[in-house]
């Protein structure tokens, strides 16, 4: 159950920003989440809506785009998109793959008013 | 509810063998009490790593350990893998050789500190109250307490899942996930995220491979499907069968 630690993490990042800017409050938080991130959104969802309660966020939404996990294979250099750490290279099947993107966890921007 | 974590750090304490106190982190609170006149709608560019204050206090934690040339192993798995054990027996054979420390991580209870401290090693043990892993907050009270020795190796086992630790950089230099043969050949598969993140792979309790279906090429296979650079060390804590590789590869990290 991180995902709580992680919404509050959001909360309070996205507060601090919200805080320096004098903004009285937060519409929407947008987030970049990887595919091999190790978060469940409809848990992080969840999670969220309770922990804004009572701060700066209370209300808000929360944008979440979903990045597709990428890989690039050391054997023969191909590039291709993988569903799971596990994957097989398309190419050459080889199992020896550089994962390039999907891990990504961060707060892209804050809606203010 | 800590910054940095969240998960019920209001309630984590440390305490140290033999002592029936304990006591919290300190908590940081900053205000921003100016205010500007905006009264329209506009999107304030962040770009922050949500899990970024962790990644700061553990390279801190990192930057710690380097300069007192400190060994860190982060120790994960499921409850129930032999963890502890593991590390009793491996205290109790190197404890003329490496100078250690341990500090435990449990939702509750002194009990693994209690076990380790027999060994006669250092060792301070963090409750994490309802929190699912440590954070890298945690480690740095933690080892404050212990006042680590130079060049020494400390031993860090985390909360028993193979879920939430698996995010949490502690500043460790390496992490070992311990598997049973009890538990399914699979887990790699099932716990991808954790397996990702390690650099060695200990498949402990290897004298009930006679009485369990566990294949232990197939899990090394899958393991390794999930992260090639995995190394791997098959023992049991139990007779001390295979542990001779593990200690050998533990005396060739803690003189780097």
């Amino acid at each position: 159950m991180h995902e709580m630690s992680i919404a509050m993490n959001i909360v309070n990042i996205a507060c601090k920003e919200a805080e320096k800017d004098g903004a009285s409050s937060i519409s929407n938080i947008e987030l970049d989440v990887g595919k091999l991130s190790g978060i469940m959104i409809d848990s992080l969802q969840f999670c969220y809506d309770s922990v804004c309660k009572g701060t700066l966020a209370e209300d808000s939404t929360l944008s979440i785009n979903e990045l597709t996990a990428l890989a690039k294979c050391k054997q023969c250099n191909d590039s291709f998109e993988i569903d799971a750490f596990m994957a097989l290279c398309p190419n050459c099947e080889s199992y020896e793959i550089e994962i390039l993107q999907g891990r990504e966890l961060k707060l892209r921007a804050v809606s203010v008013n | 509810m800590c910054d940095t974590c969240g998960c019920g750090a209001d309630s984590t304490t440390f305490r140290k063998h033999g002592e029936d106190h304990h006591h919290h982190g300190d908590g940081h609170h900053h205000t921003h009490d100016h205010s500007h006149d905006h009264s329209h709608d506009r999107t304030l560019t962040v770009e922050q790593d949500i899990l970024g204050e962790n990644n700061l206090l553990a390279q801190h934690n990192r930057g710690y350990f380097e300069a007192k040339s400190i060994f860190a192993i982060n120790l994960v798995s499921s409850p129930g893998s032999g963890k502890t054990t593991l590390l009793e027996k491996t205290l109790a054979t190197l404890k003329n050789e490496i100078p250690s420390a341990v500090i435990e991580g449990d939702q509750q209870t002194m009990n693994d500190a209690d076990r380790i401290a027999k060994t006669g090693i250092p060792v301070l043990q963090i409750n994490t109250g309802n929190g699912c892993h440590l954070d890298a907050e945690m480690i740095h009270t933690a080892y404050g307490e212990l006042k680590l020795e130079d060049n020494s190796t400390l031993f860090i086992e985390n909360v028993g899942n193979l879920v939430c630790p698996a995010l949490f950089d502690l500043g460790e230099d390496k992490r070992v996930v311990v598997i049973s043969v009890t538990e399914g050949e699979d887990k790699p598969l099932k716990y991808p995220t954790m397996f990702d993140a390690a650099d060695i792979c200990i498949i402990n309790k290897i004298d009930l491979l006679p009485y369990v279906q566990f294949d232990v090429e197939k899990c090394k296979e899958y393991a390794l499907q999930v992260n090639h650079h995995l190394e791997f060390f098959e023992v049991s804590a139990t007779t001390g069968e295979g542990m001779s590789g593990w200690y050998g590869w533990l005396k060739e990290m803690s003189k780097k």
